[in-house]
């Protein structure tokens, strides 16, 4: 050994001096073991002999101060020898052995080399072939060994080693004295203590093993090969060179796999190391082996069989201790400290410098949406009512222990208000305040005097009229007030009124029906309308109920009661045709196509169509109205059904009528009262044509002049005549065709009293006045009698009028005139 | 206030153009309450000093800045408001002098037309007849025609031994006639056909060539007023027999959009027409196009130019006469007149003044005005008890108008000596 390591070993030693005379007992155990098995190999290997010798008497002072280093040493030597031995036939003493050291710790040394004779004895006895083959084997590893590293280096070491080994020999009786000497210091050391010393001394070892770097190649020293420590090498047959050196190269290996090693039972061998030799079955022992080895083996409780191998393991202490630390469910690595300062890495304290660079996860910050869900449900159960929370519990229970009162003078409680749908409460009018009068004793000026008295007694029969409810009357004293004496007959009174008032506020507009009626224009903004009388058109004889503008303005046509119909010239005044149709005329109207000279009349029941003649309007226009009225349309092609044909018939005119003008008379199922207001509209408009006689008159004559009348309205085209009649009831308009003389009912029910119908000028809409209402009728799609529009105007029923559009001015040149 | 004016006194000026009137033009100064025949005393007795050849007073008439002096002096200043500090400048002539009813000629209907010339008066009337008359007022022919009311008349020439009318009717048609005033027989010369209703006005071209009719149809045509026949009419046209050949328009022109009531020549090229829409339209003939147009407000019954004063008067039926430029852009109505009490369906211009012009108004009155006198008329020639239909002073010495009362009233005018 060479020195540097021993002062390192002597370091370490010190450092746990105690363990380290623990262990030395037992160490110098092995070492006698291996001074035995030396000796026993320096007979077959002589060559290094000398060697030994000459080291030995070197290092004899040195040994026995550095025993326990020295052991040590050796120790790393035997470990080496037991890695090689791994199939070793003499392993199973050494552990017998070292099972004995341990379990009879009290056993005094000098049995042990009794022991190693006989365990060398045995080992002598295995059988010489495998002794040789192991030399050789050994041998080839040493060469092995030998090309790798410097040789004479080793052979040194190895040759000291060997010298060691014979000086422990030959001290072996001061090591055992020094045996005795800790065993009485440590008499009491259980099978645990013994673990812990043994694990001392190989913690000792490991640092010792690990820190030799520097002189020595690694090979000898690596960790793996120090690990299994107390695994010994075969003492017996095995080279000292071999045990001591090519410690990797020997490690056995099984290459027989994963397989049940029963398989082997059979067989000599257990399988089959690397280089496919037999790996042979170490021997079998019998229970008496067992037994005595039990005995004998102080690390027998700590051997186990490797089934690969079939060789006895002594568990290291390293190996003991990670069990007893599972056992104890301690962490297994002894290495790891328990209680090592715990540093807070992930605080709840912001660092400036945050540990993790990536920013807070959305949720850390965003509430909770299942814990928002489960307070809404509980916040929608509190407004339900369906829980409570503990403060209305508590009140619950109070208003529980409290006493319960009924409400004797409670009148209405809500409930009942509110199933008789009284939701308002109307609170009496407030009283004025009791004035002076009313007092007991009223100052002498509130007492009525004579005339008072007298005033008072006047109205005796109407009371309200009176100043004062009540007769002020003075007392000299409050005692002296009589009861009130009416008090039981107006309490009952005013019993009665409550009974029969009304509890509710009635909701009724006070409207004046004058407010809705539009603010009439100012009659500047109406302009141009007419403002003076101009003409007079004198003729008729009797009342004038209609006059109309042909679509020119150069004529007007006038009906009268008189039966007759005029048509003048509008800027003269000049009558120039009268047709007499007998029977009072209450309704003319010009057609408004220009291309037709026609005059409707409405006389009594019959709608008559009038020509003016030729020498009215154009030439061509009235020939050419005569010829088209002249023969009717061929009528097979019209179907007309009952109903309508009672209602309108279309009459063959007369020559005598003819000659007179009449072109087309249509007679009504019913004679009608004419609308007055129609009428008084149509006087207002041209009051400027007519007798001012008649105008005055018209208000008082009207009841009497309720002829039998139609009225009617031309089309725009002047194809089309509507006929109001307004006792027709569901048949009381009537639109005719005059192209193909036949008659339609538009409706076929009556909302009420049609009092006016009336064609759109220009586009396809049918007005009609009934009753209050005004409808409007879309004719564009036949059959189409749907009311689109309903326009109410209560003033104004009875009468419609549509305004002149720019694109057809109604009475185009003579309402210039005005 | 009032009181302070009468008592005022305001020098005056008299100024003339009439240089056989002209006195001396120092300043007078006269009470301002003065009217106007107080002033005609005070000229009269000036002008006995400067022109003591004149025997009889002159009545005069005074202008205050372009009006008509009718009221008193004072009322006028206060209506112009001019200052009275300064001399005023009247300027006078010699007043139009009355006319004189002359006669009254009846009829058997409306007096619907008329129009005169030197010698004869014509007439349209309602019974479809036309009339003739001489101007003293003796009736010479009544020609039956037309089968409606005859709303216009118009003399085309007039010869020694033939004279030439024309006449438009309601029955759609005017008829050229031609009058052998020897032998006091009327020959229907001509038929013109062409309008689609009936005609309204009629005026014949200043050279007598061509004659246009307005009409309901709201057409104005020009027609060829050549006897001759001329021109290219269809041969079963011109076989009616009754009214002989007919004729058609040279020209339509179309533009009003209701009736034309009336017609007027400016010139042989331009015409003017007036309608109930309201627009006087000014038409180049020649071209057959619109060259002017002069939008009212109301309806126009009647339209008279007169080439004295180059001006538009027109007839409505809100009382009011207008008076129009012709030539100016603006539709501006440069002066309005009203006196009459309804409906003026006439308007005349004088021939010889360019300040006179006759109006006929449905309430019976025909009036004689004074272009510089807005308000108050010369003169009102009353006697119609009806409607005034038509008035026409074309005989500067007569001033004739037919009325509903079947009459024809015929006044004088005294000639005056002198226009201005």
């Amino acid at each position: 050994m060479p020195p540097f390591r021993s002062g390192l070993n002597k370091r370490k030693t010190e450092d746990n001096s105690k363990v380290e005379e623990k262990s030395s007992y037992k160490n110098a155990n092995e070492v006698n073991l291996l001074g035995e098995l030396k000796t026993e190999g320096d007979n077959t290997d002589s060559e290094h002999e000398s060697d030994e010798q000459d080291s030995d008497e070197e290092q004899d002072g040195v040994l026995f101060d550095d025993s326990g280093d020295s052991i040590l040493d050796e120790k790393d030597q035997i470990d080496e020898g037991g890695n090689e031995s791994s199939e070793l036939t003499d392993s199973e003493d050494n552990d017998d052995e070292e099972e004995e050291n341990d379990s009879q710790s009290e056993s005094d040394s000098g049995q042990e080399s009794g022991l190693g004779k006989t365990q060398s004895g045995s080992s002598d006895d295995s059988d010489g072939t495998e002794e040789t083959r192991k030399r050789t084997d050994q041998k080839l590893m040493k060469k092995k060994s030998k090309k790798d590293i410097s040789k004479g280096k080793d052979t040194k070491i190895e040759k000291e080693k060997q010298t060691e080994d014979l000086k422990n020999n030959h001290n072996k009786n001061a090591v055992e004295k020094l045996q005795k000497q800790i065993d009485a210091s440590s008499i009491t050391v259980q099978k645990e203590n013994a673990v812990v010393n043994l694990t001392a001394t190989d913690v000792a070892f490991l640092p010792l093993s690990r820190s030799s770097g520097g002189p020595l190649p690694f090979s000898h020293f690596h960790l793996p090969d120090l690990i299994p420590l107390d695994i010994l090498s075969p003492p017996k047959g095995t080279d000292e060179y071999e045990s001591g050196d090519t410690s990797d190269e020997e490690e056995k290996t099984n290459t027989v796999g994963e397989v049940p090693m029963h398989w082997y039972n059979d067989y000599p061998h257990l399988g089959y190391d690397l280089d496919g030799r037999r790996i042979m079955k170490p021997p079998q022992r019998d229970q008496i082996d067992e037994f005595l080895k039990q005995c004998e083996d102080p690390d027998f409780w700590r051997t186990v069989r490797d089934p690969t191998t079939g060789q006895d393991v002594i568990l290291s202490k390293e190996d003991l201790e990670l069990i007893a630390r599972i056992k104890e469910s301690r962490v297994p690595n002894s290495e790891h400290n328990e209680f090592e300062p715990w540093i807070e890495w992930f605080t709840r304290e912001v660092m400036v410098t945050p540990l993790r660079a990536f920013p807070e996860a959305k949720k850390s910050f965003l509430p909770s949406k299942s814990e928002q869900k489960k307070i809404s449900k509980i916040v929608h159960a509190l407004k339900m009512g369906w829980m409570k929370t503990r403060k209305q519990m508590a009140e619950e229970r109070r208003a529980k222990k409290e006493r319960q009162f009924y409400d004797l003078w409670g009148s209405t409680n809500e409930e009942e208000e509110q199933r008789r749908g009284i939701h308002k409460h109307i609170p009496a009018p407030r009283r004025p305040l009791p004035s002076h009068a009313e007092s007991y004793n009223p100052p002498p000026e509130y007492l009525l005097d004579k005339r008072e008295m007298k005033e008072w007694n006047k109205l005796d029969e109407t009371p309200w009229k009176r100043k004062y409810t009540f007769l002020p009357t003075k007392y000299p004293s409050l005692r002296e007030v009589p009861s009130y004496e009416r008090f039981i007959r107006e309490r009952f009174l005013r019993c009665l009124d409550l009974y029969l008032a009304p509890r509710a506020i009635k909701m009724r507009l006070t409207i004046n029906p004058e407010d809705l009626v539009p603010k009439l224009p100012s009659p500047r903004d109406l302009q141009p309308f007419p403002t003076t009388e101009v003409l007079q058109f004198k003729g008729h004889t009797n009342l004038v109920r209609s006059a109309d503008f042909d679509p020119t303005g150069q004529y007007v046509v006038s009906g009268s009661e008189d039966g007759t119909v005029k048509v003048w010239e509008t800027s003269t005044g000049r009558c120039l045709r009268t047709i007499d149709l007998g029977t009072s005329v209450c309704r003319v109207a010009w057609t408004p196509s220009q291309g037709l000279s026609l005059i409707a009349a409405a006389a009594g029941s019959r709608l008559l169509l009038l020509n003016p003649g030729a020498d009215i309007g154009a030439h061509r226009v009235a020939e050419t109205t005569d010829k088209l009225l002249e023969e009717p349309p061929p009528s097979h092609d019209v179907v007309v059904d009952e109903r309508t044909r009672t209602a309108a018939q279309w009459e063959r005119v007369t020559p005598e009528q003819w000659v007179r003008g009449v072109r087309i008379a249509v007679a009504h199922f019913k004679p009608v009262t004419q609308v007055y207001l129609k009428y008084l509209q149509c006087l207002h408009f041209f009051r400027a044509f007519l007798t001012s006689k008649y105008t005055k008159n018209l208000a008082r004559d009207r009841e009497r002049y309720a002829a039998d009348t139609i009225e009617f309205a031309w089309h725009g085209r002047g194809d089309y005549l509507v006929v109001t009649m307004p006792d027709g009831a569901s048949r009381s308009v009537i639109v005719h065709q005059l192209s193909r003389r036949r008659s339609q009912l538009p409706f076929n029910k009556a909302k009420g009293l049609v009092q006016c119908a009336l064609f759109h000028p220009t586009r396809p809409f049918l007005f009609v006045a009934v009753g209050l209402d005004s409808f409007f009728f879309p004719l564009a799609t036949k059959g189409a009698k749907k009311c689109i529009t309903h326009i109410r105007a209560p003033i104004h029923a009875g009468s419609v009028g549509l305004k002149p559009t720019k694109k057809r001015r109604w009475n185009n040149g003579s309402a210039d005139v005005m | 206030m009032a009181t302070e004016v009468i008592e005022s006194q305001v020098q005056v000026k008299f100024v003339t153009k009439q240089e056989k009137y002209a006195v001396p033009d120092n300043p007078f100064t006269v009470q301002s309450n003065v009217l106007v025949a107080d002033l005609n005393n005070v000229l009269n007795a000036l002008l006995k000093d400067v022109h003591p050849v004149l025997g009889k007073p002159v009545e005069f008439d005074f202008l205050l800045c372009g009006e008509l002096l009718c009221s008193s002096l004072n009322e006028h200043i206060q209506e112009k408001g001019i200052s009275t500090e300064d001399t005023i400048e009247l300027e006078y002539f010699e007043r139009f002098p009355a006319p004189s009813p002359q006669d009254c000629l009846m009829h058997d209907d409306w007096v619907s037309t008329v129009q005169a010339n030197s010698n004869w008066i014509l007439t349209g009337c309602y019974d479809n007849s036309i009339h003739i008359w001489t101007a003293k007022g003796k009736h010479t022919l009544a020609i039956p025609g037309h089968t409606s009311p005859v709303k216009a008349v118009s003399w085309v020439s007039l010869d020694r031994n033939q004279a030439v009318f024309v006449s438009g009717s309601h029955d759609q048609t005017a008829i050229l006639w031609a009058w052998d005033v020897i032998g006091n027989s009327v020959e229907c010369m001509m038929t013109c056909r062409g309008h689609e209703k009936g005609i309204e006005s009629i005026a014949v071209s200043p050279d007598a060539k061509y004659f246009a009719t307005g009409s309901w149809d709201t057409n104005v045509c020009l027609w060829n007023s050549s006897l001759s026949d001329e021109d290219s009419v269809p041969s079963k046209k011109r076989s009616k027999p009754e009214h002989g050949k007919s004729r058609e328009p040279l020209t339509t022109l179309k533009g009003h959009r209701e009736a034309v009531s009336a017609v007027q020549w400016l010139d042989n090229k331009t015409m003017l027409s007036s309608g109930w829409d309201h627009i006087l339209k000014i038409w180049d003939c020649e071209l057959g196009g619109m060259t002017t147009e002069i939008i009212g407000n109301k309806a126009f019954f009647d339209a008279d130019w007169s080439p004295l004063s180059n001006s538009i008067i027109t007839a409505s039926a809100d009382r009011h006469i207008r008076l129009y430029d012709p030539r100016s852009q603006e539709n501006i109505v440069k002066m309005t007149y009203t006196s009459h009490m309804g409906w003026v369906q006439s308007v005349c211009w004088s021939k010889t003044y360019s300040t006179h012009f006759l109006s006929a108004g449905y309430d019976g009155q025909v009036k004689l005005w004074e272009t510089r006198s807005p308000k108050t008329p010369l003169y009102d020639l009353s006697g119609h008890e009806d409607k005034v239909l038509c008035c026409d002073w074309s005989n500067p010495a007569l001033l004739v108008s037919g009325s509903c009362d079947n009459t024809l009233r015929i006044f004088k005018a005294k000639h005056a000596n002198h226009g201005i």
